[in-house]
């Protein structure tokens, strides 16, 4: 290893694959993806599915939260949004899969632009309790019988074959949602990481930062504010009816306020602001919950309510320890290493 | 029951549960103005009390059948107890740190509070007993009876709060815990140990809202978990009153159980089951949108 990272040129500094071990790790690590549903079980598939459908929660979560740091606490209330308006579109409408996700995602991009405006005045906790707000509205909405006209019923079941657009290239099987996901999931991982190279979520960062100074600078906070909640939105909404195809059915009750704080232990965990961060805190936490899961059903069947408590904990002393996660922690020890045995 | 019974009785029972309410937002608000933490546990840790009064009082869990009196007492210790372990434990280590840091911190703790509830004693509703649940009821004008839990309910937050009041305005611990509210700098000074006027505040208020829990609970007859659905209610009260101010925290309280008993009794039939909770948070938006520190906040200027 080089005892220093040296760039040439500027585009060589923001290239998506920097350095040689990356350029290799890349190509041995292309196929796996492609490789994994004809390897590994049907429940490994299924959790790489889940996965990945998370991720795009997350990365949405990392636009508002990380790049633009505002604290909205409506994750389950977006993916709600997400997943009942495109179940509308697939199951009455029969318009197909990519509609329903387009459809969903604006229409969720829509709401936190609307539950984003209180940011005119305010900031910090008041946006978290706002949004808090919304939170209990969308769970009450769509328990609610009565207003099923516009919802379409409270609980529903999505159908199990559908096409992409209207009945063509139809998606049915676990394997076939998988790489339908995983598509997805590529889009919008590569979206928000040129995202973080570009203005935007410079301009997202610097509010971040600090938003007085920001305005100080020329920057029209509130649109961008604005802007951080529709892009991370959309993203959520997708997410939302991408699950909503993934569990087979629309639930209000997999939409509560611990979806919200499950996001953002994974979200905490990787590393706030880093889509990589988010990538590896989504699958760290995925399939430490699987096993947690399994080990409380053996020591007693209802021990599965400790699962909150466990995830309590574990954010509480990420906090207290390392705040920036572990792909902060990654780095600590990179640099250590490079600098071994002598730390000069 | 003529419309003006309906109307008065309704009122009645707004005020009530918005005082039982105030309870809990004093307790959200007196952290708040000591400390700046903002407690999103509060609806859990007002569960906490509820329960722990039917685990004391009944063979459940723990054989100790305390008599009642003797629960609601416990219980008031516990709240004190817990409010000085939480903070030596947890919220000593989140001073100082960025506001989503504390924010998730208050939400964990809630997640944690409401898994060990439903692991110990189970999702189910748990009636109180009966010395705590009275038959009587409180005859009041147009033919209006107030069931006695109720009224025995209300009536206590009201001592509760009016005594909180004087305790902030005359006791010389109380004016110690409004100057360490008001300026922490000029409080040490003056030789406030901020500390433990932390330490304090945190036993206070966590036992202030074991009461309001309690209480609530035994104006509906027993603990069942809708009690957690207070914790986001009362941020509509405190946002209404002004996050830092605690007779603001009693009148926003009040004005949310109007708007619940109101809205629950007269738009229920109109729009479906449950409105009367969605209301205080429709509410809650407007006033963030239009007048966001509230009746009595402080309004925060920012400069570079």
């Amino acid at each position: 290893m080089p005892c220093g990272e040296y760039f040439t040129s500027y585009d060589d500094r923001m290239g998506l694959i920097r350095w040689r071990t990356e350029r290799v790790a890349f190509l041995l690590a292309l196929p796996i993806p492609f490789l994994i549903p004809f390897v590994l079980g049907g429940g490994a598939v299924s959790m790489l599915t889940r996965i990945f459908v998370f991720v795009i929660a997350v990365l949405g979560l990392n636009v508002i939260l990380g790049y633009a740091g505002e604290i909205v606490l409506a994750q389950g209330a977006f993916m709600a949004i997400g997943a009942y308006s495109s179940t509308r579109i697939v199951a009455e409408l029969g318009a197909g899969l990519i509609p329903g996700m387009l459809v969903g995602g604006l229409l969720t991009a829509t709401i936190a632009v609307i539950f984003g405006l209180p940011s005119w005045k305010v900031k910090g906790f008041y946006i978290a309790i706002s949004t808090l707000a919304l939170q209990f509205i969308a769970l009450w909405f769509f328990q609610n019988s009565e207003l099923a006209f516009i919802h379409g019923g409270s609980q529903q079941n999505v159908p199990r074959e559908v096409g992409l657009i209207g009945d063509f290239a139809t998606v049915s099987t676990a394997t076939e949602q998988y790489f339908l996901i995983l598509t997805v999931t590529v889009i919008f991982v590569l979206a928000t990481l040129n995202l973080s190279r570009t203005g935007i979520a410079r301009v997202f960062r610097g509010i971040h930062e600090n938003d007085l100074s920001s305005a100080v600078l020329g920057i029209n906070v509130f649109k961008n504010k604005l802007l951080a909640y529709a892009i991370g939105g959309f993203m959520i909404g997708v997410a939302g009816s991408l699950y909503s195809i993934y569990i087979g059915f629309v639930d209000p009750g997999s939409y509560t306020i611990e979806l919200t704080l499950e996001h953002y232990v994974m979200l905490l965990l990787g590393g706030m602001g880093r889509v990589w961060g988010a990538i590896i805190g989504v699958a760290a936490v995925t399939i430490a919950q699987d096993e947690i899961r399994t080990l409380l059903r053996e020591y007693a069947a209802d021990a599965t309510t400790l699962e909150p408590v466990f995830f309590g904990v574990l954010i509480i002393v990420v906090l207290a320890v390392e705040p920036k996660g572990i792909i902060a922690g990654l780095g600590q020890i990179k640099d250590y290493l490079r600098k071994w045995p002598y730390a000069y | 029951m003529s419309v003006v019974g309906t109307l008065f009785e309704v009122t009645v029972t707004g005020i009530g549960l918005g005082a039982i309410y105030a309870l809990v937002a004093i307790g959200f608000s007196l952290i708040y103005k000591v400390t700046g933490v903002l407690n999103f546990a509060q609806g859990q840790l007002a569960l906490l009390g509820a329960y722990l009064v039917v685990v004391l009082s009944t063979p459940l869990l723990v054989a100790l059948e305390l008599p009642a009196s003797a629960a609601i007492v416990a219980t008031l210790v516990f709240g004190l107890l817990l409010g000085v372990f939480l903070e030596r434990v947890v919220f000593r280590h989140f001073i100082g740190e960025p506001v989503l840091s504390v924010i998730i911190v208050t939400l964990a703790l809630g997640g944690i509070i409401t898994g060990m509830v439903r692991f110990l004693i189970g999702p189910q509703y748990r009636a109180y007993p009966e010395a705590i649940r009275p038959d009587w009821s409180l005859p009041l004008p147009f033919g209006v009876d107030l069931s006695a839990s109720f009224t025995l309910g209300v009536a206590l937050s009201l001592v509760v709060v009016v005594a909180l009041m004087l305790f902030f305005r005359y006791t010389v611990i109380g004016s110690i815990l409004r100057a360490g509210s008001s300026d922490q700098q000029a409080a040490m000074v003056l030789g406030v140990s901020i500390e433990r006027t932390i330490l304090l505040s945190w036993a206070l208020s966590i036992a202030i809202t074991s009461i309001g829990g309690l209480l609530f609970a035994m104006s509906a007859g027993g603990a069942g978990f809708t009690i957690e659905a207070v914790g986001v209610l009362i941020f509509a009260a405190v946002v209404f009153g002004g996050l830092d101010s605690i007779p603001g925290a009693f009148i926003g309280s009040i004005v949310v159980g109007l708007i619940q008993q109101l809205g629950a009794f007269y738009a229920e039939p109109v729009i479906g089951p449950g409105v009367g909770q969605v209301l205080p948070m429709v509410f809650l938006l407007v006033v963030i949108l239009v007048k966001p520190y509230g009746l009595f906040g402080t309004e925060r200027i920012e400069r570079l």
